[in-house]
């Protein structure tokens, strides 16, 4: 692949995070250097409670790094769009107020903004559920609303921390399909965060592999996998078992 | 391995009002099996466990353990859920010990029982340690321990590695085989991930959408070690996955 | 058993239960009801009590007078407390700052503070009103504060990474989080505003539902001393009543699941 070529849309360059708890240094991450290119479908993927989403808390500027740099090449003003676990769609908004919420925050007027979040929230397969309230809606679908949310607000990058986390291993992939057929809809430069190996193979154009804690970046792997992949593929499931091996346990 | 039926279900209903959840479930499980039970999400395994557990009673229908109603106080049913139960308050040892105590076996015997579970999950640095001083996988195992130490006659295991990460999946999964090989326990373990079923069980028993029945009954005769890039595992997952493919 | 006759059931208990207690009422009633007057006196002085008033004033003026000093109280208690409730809860500094106070004020019951307001303020409306807000005002504060310090951190990084100032961050996010805990704050306030009112009205009052048991306790009005204690009971379960309903109205979400 020529990455030469292609836009840089994040630099990370030698992040580490550390903790400090009561007496004790608690290193989270240790020296993750990535570039992240425009409209790639980065997974990131690392075991148990590895510092991945501390990863990705310190790119969305939650957190702040103990060491190195959180770069964006491409523009100074890179905006971007977060899907948190499924707890994070606010239960007091319906599906439309949640959706809409990151634009009458930037203060986009009423219709605009109401016309940008039905086609999301149509996008998403949600038509139907515009003022339905989040504890009417199942697992799967309060996920989708978080979706929409993140990407209403048009970010140029999107970061997703183990969306599907929650959910069941057949509501996971069909959420798995979803995601990709939105993606090809309205591409983005994703950042997804997972534990499932599978998952990460499923979706990702590159997937970083993580150490157990610290965080380090092991290995960076490009499946040659047409899409849309098969996870019973013969050349899947050897990709997988590669990755699986280095692997490390988190006990 | 006896061919003496442990487990019988026979003509299971049950309904909650008009709605029917279960329809009409029969089968068999043999005494030492290792049974998975797999359906589309929303298809009512819950019910199923719940039932099965005594929890809630049947519409219709009746559950048999070595010929009898099963009965909570007659029969020795365990379960592991999906969130860690163990009792905060004991030790790993103590914990594993807990069920055996509340049925007065003797001490000989519960110290011999728990030695046995504790060396096979190589918990033994770990024998007195608290609930909180152990990761949730850690916790995990010390339920499924003290789920084998009862000697039950019925295991039911209900996704209990639902949230682990691969690697963790794979390295529990192969330690409860372990511990089904060592202890002959009578396991029904539910789960939504098909590979795992695959790769755990003797027998599979696929379930319909709501209302449940039973759609197939799929032997698995793959050697242990399985391994899930072997053509043999992948034709078989792909055979229930077509199954019950609502996604 | 279907939702709709277990619902009947316990709409019958609850029935079975009133009458009982009206029959132990009847029971203890009846071998001395000069000091423990029945039901059907109770009912009787009840109707004199309406077409009668008492030191010129109807039932619904002594109500109404009560009514009036809880409310007026309980609206300041709710702008201010929740207001400082929320910068308790929001800013830690804050917190530090204030918290000691209400907790060294807070095991005072607010009946106890009746004296000192009679003697620094008489006994007009205004120390009523005051003592009430005293009751109302630190449940208020208190329960908004661990509300609002409670909020789900998942929650505020939403609204941080869309940038939301504090203001919005408040409207859209920590207000509706906490109004759980809020409410409970005012359903807690509101009570405690009744009792201090009732406890005031007692001591220094020509009017209010306590002036009424004070009355009929020194012109031996048994009768009316029951007349006052159980409206104070249904005026009471009413104002929760109230608070409920707008609780529901104001946040729909909260509804429980109907499955």
């Amino acid at each position: 692949m020529d990455n030469k070529e292609r836009k840089v849309m994040l630099r990370l360059e030698n992040i580490a995070k550390s903790f400090y708890a009561r007496h004790e240094v608690f290193d989270a991450v240790s020296d993750v250097s990535i570039d992240v290119y425009e409209n790639e479908f980065l997974t990131i993927l690392g075991p148990g409670q590895c510092g991945k989403s501390v990863l990705l808390n310190i790119i969305a500027g939650l957190e702040k790094p103990t060491k190195g740099t959180v770069d964006f090449p491409a523009s100074s003003d890179t905006t971007m769009g977060f899907v948190f676990q499924k707890t994070a769609v606010f239960p007091w908004k319906t599906v439309m107020e949640n959706v809409e919420l990151g634009l009458q925050i930037k203060g986009t007027n009423k219709k605009e903004r109401r016309e940008k979040a039905q086609y999301l929230i149509e996008l998403v397969g949600l038509k139907g559920f515009e003022n339905a309230y989040p504890y009417q809606l199942s697992g799967g679908m309060k996920q989708r609303v978080g979706i929409a949310r993140a990407y209403c607000v048009n970010p140029d990058i999107l970061l997703m921390d183990e969306p599907f986390g929650a959910l069941d291993a057949q509501t996971r992939y069909q959420m798995e399909e979803e995601v990709l057929r939105i993606w090809q809809a309205e591409k983005r430069t994703v950042i997804f965060v997972t534990n499932n190996i599978e998952e990460a193979l499923f979706l990702g154009d590159r997937i970083v592999l993580l150490s157990a804690c610290p965080a380090k970046v092991k290995e960076i792997y490009i499946p040659r996998l047409e899409r849309p992949r098969n996870n019973i593929d013969p050349d899947f499931l050897a990709l997988r078992e590669e990755i699986e091996a280095n692997t490390d346990l988190a006990l | 391995m006896s061919n003496d039926v442990k487990v019988s279900v026979r003509n299971l209903t049950k309904c909650f009002g008009d709605l029917k959840v279960l329809d009409n479930i029969s089968f068999d499980i043999k005494k030492g099996e290792f049974i998975c039970v797999v359906g589309p999400t929303g298809c009512g395994k819950t019910t199923f466990l719940n039932l099965l557990t005594r929890l809630i009673p049947q519409t219709s229908g009746e559950i048999l353990i070595d010929g009898e109603p099963a009965d909570p106080k007659k029969h020795n049913i365990s379960f592991v859920f999906q969130e860690p139960s163990a009792f905060s308050w004991l030790t790993t040892q103590e914990n594993i010990e807990y069920g055996l105590r509340i049925k007065k076996m003797p001490e000989e015997y519960i110290k011999q029982q728990s030695d046995k579970v504790i060396s096979l999950l190589g918990l033994d640095r770990f024998r007195n340690a608290y609930p909180h001083e152990m990761s949730v996988s850690m916790e995990q195992r010390v339920v499924i321990g003290r789920a084998f130490a009862m000697n039950p006659d019925l295991l039911l295991m209900d996704e209990p590695y639902g949230q682990m990460d691969i690697k963790m999946r794979f390295f529990l999964e192969d330690e409860v085989i372990k511990l089904w090989k060592a202890t002959g326990a009578t396991v029904l373990f539910i789960t939504h991930n098909l590979e795992e079923a695959v790769y755990l069980a003797e027998r599979v028993l696929v379930l319909s959408a709501k209302p449940a029945t039973i759609k197939a009954q799929v032997p698995i005769n793959i050697e242990r070690p399985r391994k899930v890039s072997d053509p043999a595992f992948i034709e078989v997952r792909k055979q229930i996955t077509d199954m019950i493919k609502w996604w | 058993m279907n939702a709709k006759t277990s619902k009947l059931r316990d709409l019958a208990l609850s029935v079975v239960s009133i009458l009982c207690l009206i029959s132990l009422w009847l029971v203890l009633s009846s071998s001395r009801p000069d000091f423990f007057p029945t039901p059907q006196m109770t009912w009787e002085r009840f109707i004199e009590l309406i077409e009668y008033p008492v030191s010129k004033v109807s039932i619904l003026g002594h109500i109404w007078a009560s009514l009036r000093r809880v409310v007026i109280a309980f609206c300041y208690a709710v702008v201010l407390g929740i207001s400082l409730g929320i910068a308790m809860g929001w800013n830690k500094k804050i917190r530090a700052a204030v918290e000691p106070i209400f907790e060294s004020l807070r095991p005072i019951p607010p009946i106890a503070w009746i004296p000192l307001v009679i003697l620094w303020f008489g006994v007009g409306e205004f120390p009523k009103i005051l003592l009430v807000f005293i009751g109302s005002f630190i449940p208020i504060v208190l329960n908004t504060m661990t509300g609002v310090a409670l909020v789900d951190p998942m929650y505020l990084s939403v609204s941080r990474v869309f940038k939301a100032n504090t203001l919005q961050t408040m409207i859209h996010v920590v207000l509706p989080a906490s109004i759980p805990a809020i409410f409970a704050g005012m359903k807690a306030s509101l009570s405690s505003g009744w009792m201090v009112v009732v406890a005031a009205e007692m001591i220094a009052s020509k009017s209010g539902v306590g002036f009424l048991i004070t009355r009929g306790s020194e012109s031996y009005d048994v009768a009316l001393i029951l007349c006052g204690m159980i409206l104070i009971g249904i005026v009471g379960a009413l104002l929760g009543v109230v608070l409920t309903l707008l609780e529901r109205w104001l946040c729909p979400w909260t509804t429980k699941k109907e499955k």
